[in-house]
């Protein structure tokens, strides 16, 4: 419950700014004449407001062009494309996002097998060796690029997904129903993320926020099945 | 196709117009011919609003990928040019946009911790942020990185960019009267980085 000096001193910032009603503004300035409190907080809210319209403007430490430049043919061509996106529900990436998405995806199908296989819950996944069939190799076959890589990479996920569902279904019995419970919560908030992510991209294809957005969100549902699928194996 | 030469036309000519007669830091050119697909004029509008949409976007952000979206303004700004309708000043238009374009990244963080609030505290062990304590001698562009969310948004708009409470109460859908009750709260947050107590001093 705020006492009545504080209501009061609520306002400075109004009186300062004229936003207060003529007779507010002539009660609240016979009330700081008479408060030595006030007296004082005003000079200093005034100050701060002075002090923030004069702040210099600087730019940033390195220059950004280059990141900018390298979006803009992508984006004047985003502006015309994202209804026919819509039904093949594919999305475009960059190459350092592609490369870098398609080994983390080799890595998890990989792991996900490894560990269904070996059933050591506790080791890492194994260095990349064996997934010779890389986006890369995937994409060269395809005529139309971004689209195609963007289908690589779906094609990918669902497959690592679809491993790890599979391991995991296998050892359900093994989870507690609270973790079961937890997981199946965990899964279905990331699931509605990846949606929402999906919806946001197709009218904006080329936000770099978004794109990256899409690819933490399904590597985190990737992390999730992974040390479930993990947990099932080590009970 | 007429038609649209038409209006990209219109368009240039408002936008020069407008720029001819206003006082803007950037050649009257520059933006009908960004318009156009000139990327050397996009360039020039570039460097010459980068300082006040950087300080803009760090400030309102504290920081936090002010880099990844300054560039995201100024990509957004490409695609919307020829929206450009020169009713206001190019700088005004720009200033505008991109305080859209951090509110909507605001939106989105809020909804994603919102659905993977479960997630976080279960599954994941995240390292706590270290933070710098007891440094005295913060300077106000610290100290305003530091205000919570709402209050650092609301006073960057109004203080620094000059929004009145109503268009930021648009902005941001909440009312004036919590505009004006969050600007108070930063104000009285920040003057103490302005004035430190410090009365024996004072009068010697």
């Amino acid at each position: 419950m705020k006492d009545a000096h504080e209501q009061i001193i609520e306002q400075l910032s109004d009186y300062i700014d004229g936003e207060l009603s003529p007779s507010a503004h002539a009660e609240l300035e016979r009330h700081i004449d008479a408060c030595a409190e006030c007296r004082t907080v005003v000079p200093e809210l005034r100050a701060v407001k002075e002090h923030a319209a004069s702040l210099p403007n600087t730019p940033p430490g390195a220059d950004l062009w280059d990141g900018v430049a390298a979006r803009l043919s992508h984006a004047r061509t985003a502006r015309v494309t994202p209804l026919r996106r819509r039904a093949q529900r594919t999305f475009a990436f960059t190459m350092p996002q592609l490369a870098a998405a398609g080994i983390a995806l080799m890595v998890v199908s990989g792991g996900a097998v490894w560990l269904a296989e070996r059933g050591d819950p506790r080791a890492d996944f194994p260095a990349v060796t064996a997934s010779t069939t890389a986006p890369s190799a995937n994409v060269a076959a395809g005529n139309a690029e971004h689209v195609d890589n963007a289908g690589v990479i779906d094609a990918h996920y669902d497959s690592a997904v679809d491993d790890l569902e599979r391991t995991l279904d296998r050892g359900r019995d093994r989870l507690d129903p609270e973790t079961i419970r937890l997981l199946e919560q965990n899964l279905e908030a990331i699931e509605k993320a990846i949606d929402q992510c999906r919806r946001a991209l197709d009218a904006d294809p080329a936000n770099t926020y978004l794109n990256n957005h899409l690819a933490a969100t399904r590597q985190r549902k990737l992390a999730l099945l992974r040390r479930a699928t993990a947990l099932t194996i080590g009970s | 196709m007429h038609e649209r030469s038409l209006r990209t036309e219109a368009t240039l000519l408002r936008a020069q117009t407008t720029l001819t007669a206003r006082s803007t830091s950037e050649p009257a050119d520059d933006v009908a011919l960004a318009a156009t697909g000139d990327v050397r004029a996009f360039e020039r509008l570039y460097r010459a609003n980068l300082p006040k949409v950087h300080s803009l976007v760090r400030r309102m952000t504290a920081g936090r990928d002010a880099d990844e979206l300054t560039q995201d303004v100024f990509v957004r700004v490409w695609q919307k040019l020829a929206t450009f309708r020169g009713d206001s000043a190019f700088a005004t238009w720009l200033h505008r946009l991109a305080v859209n374009v951090v509110i909507e990244r605001f939106r989105t963080e809020a909804t994603r911790r919102q659905r993977h609030y479960d997630g976080e505290d279960i599954f994941e062990m995240l390292p706590a942020i270290a933070t710098r304590s007891g440094d005295l001698a913060m300077d106000f562009e610290s100290a305003l990185a530091k205000l919570p969310d709402g209050a650092r948004q609301i006073f960057v708009l109004h203080d620094v960019q000059g929004y009145k409470h109503q268009e930021i109460a648009d902005l941001l859908e909440i009312s004036a009267g919590t505009s004006k009750a969050q600007l108070h709260r930063a104000r009285m947050m920040l003057r103490r980085h302005l004035n430190p107590p410090n009365p024996n001093q004072a009068s010697e």
